[in-house]
């Protein structure tokens, strides 16, 4: 079945994992594009002109999405290592839940915070 | 209720519906049976104890793995999809193919080994606090429910799966068991306790609540010590 097998999910968990999975691969893809976006400033002008692009409102939907596959990729990824050490497998849907607010609430936060900084 | 079964016949694939007059207390089971009985003999599916501890009828129901003996029909409404399971090879209809499955069981060494001197043998004693310690991995039924959600095993053919690992911590947590450097040594392979991804939800569809993969983060803890 392949990779197509990630989203044969048949509870919160296997959601969970396809999540975390599509998450890394567009953090990946950001960090490359990032990378290589600022490798290629050369001069002020330049910077100066792409960033005037790419750090304004019309981005910002681009850059709270992206908030949101950091927060839970990180989160997630706390909650497997706990359950990696062996802790709190019975009280895994409990984990699940709670690294699910704390994610949600990080992105609410984080994507505010965005805002604020771009309203100045 | 509606059954719509997914079955197989010459290497095809296609949708029957079947209509079940469903009685309290009814199994899904007992409708495979009952359509065997009265409407197709030619349906095949895989059933032996009736009562969950063979393992033998875990199907796909509304996409979920469940035992078919104990699934009750009244907990669905008027439509019931059931399927073969996932990660197996379809043999007919809702019967897989289980060899690969035992073949993975067979090589973590699911049994004791022990010191035992066979002229002279004397009972192996365990105390209720070591027996504590496994017991309730020894209630797998080995019914691939597990398995079929895996999306390490189904990425990797070679992947030992749940099941196989469950066995192989159930014997190294047996005090009386003395293979356990025999059994770290195979599920250490890259085909063992590391391909798990801990997508868990294998602990959420065991029909005996047996917990696959806390089973398995033990079982790479010790393959660390």
């Amino acid at each position: 079945m392949g990779v197509m097998s990630w989203f044969k999910y048949k509870s919160p968990f296997g959601l969970a994992f396809a999540f975390q999975r599509i998450t890394g691969i567009i953090l990946l893809f950001y960090l490359i594009l990032h990378l290589c976006y600022l490798t290629s400033l050369q001069s002020r002008e330049l910077y100066e002109t792409l960033t005037s692009i790419t750090v304004s409102r019309q981005f910002i939907i681009f850059d709270s999405l992206l908030i949101l596959c950091g927060v839970f990729h990180g989160v997630n990824g706390i909650r497997i290592i706990i359950h990696e050490l062996g802790i709190g497998h019975e009280l895994r849907r409990v984990v699940l839940a709670v690294s699910a607010i704390i994610a949600i609430l990080g992105w609410i936060i984080g994507s505010y915070i965005l805002f604020m900084a771009l309203g100045d | 209720m509606k059954f719509v079964i997914r079955r197989f016949k010459d290497d095809k694939s296609f949708w029957q519906s079947f209509e079940v007059p469903v009685k309290k207390g009814m199994t899904l089971l007992d409708g495979l049976f009952y359509i065997r009985e009265n409407i197709d003999p030619s349906l095949a599916f895989r059933a032996s104890c009736r009562m969950g501890i063979c393992g033998s009828c875990a199907v796909k129901v509304n996409g979920r793995p469940r035992l078919a003996c104990e699934t009750q029909l009244s907990k669905f409404k008027k439509e019931i999809k059931i399927e073969p399971l996932d990660n197996f090879r379809v043999i007919r209809d809702l019967v897989t193919e289980f060899e690969g499955f035992f073949a993975k069981h067979k090589k973590v060494k699911p049994y004791l080994i022990a010191n035992t001197d066979y002229e002279n043998p004397i009972e192996q004693l365990q105390t209720p606090e070591e027996l504590k310690k496994y017991y309730i991995f020894t209630l797998c039924i080995k019914c691939g429910s597990c398995l079929s959600v895996c999306p390490s095993s189904a990425t990797l053919e070679s992947s030992l799966g749940p099941a196989a690992l469950v066995s192989a911590y159930r014997f190294n947590a047996d005090s009386r068991d003395r293979g356990k450097e025999e059994r770290l040594k195979i599920v250490s392979e890259s085909f063992g306790v590391w391909r798990c991804h801990s997508a868990m939800e294998c602990s959420e569809v065991c029909p005996k609540q047996i917990e696959p993969a806390k089973a398995i983060q033990l079982l790479r803890r010790e393959t660390l010590r």
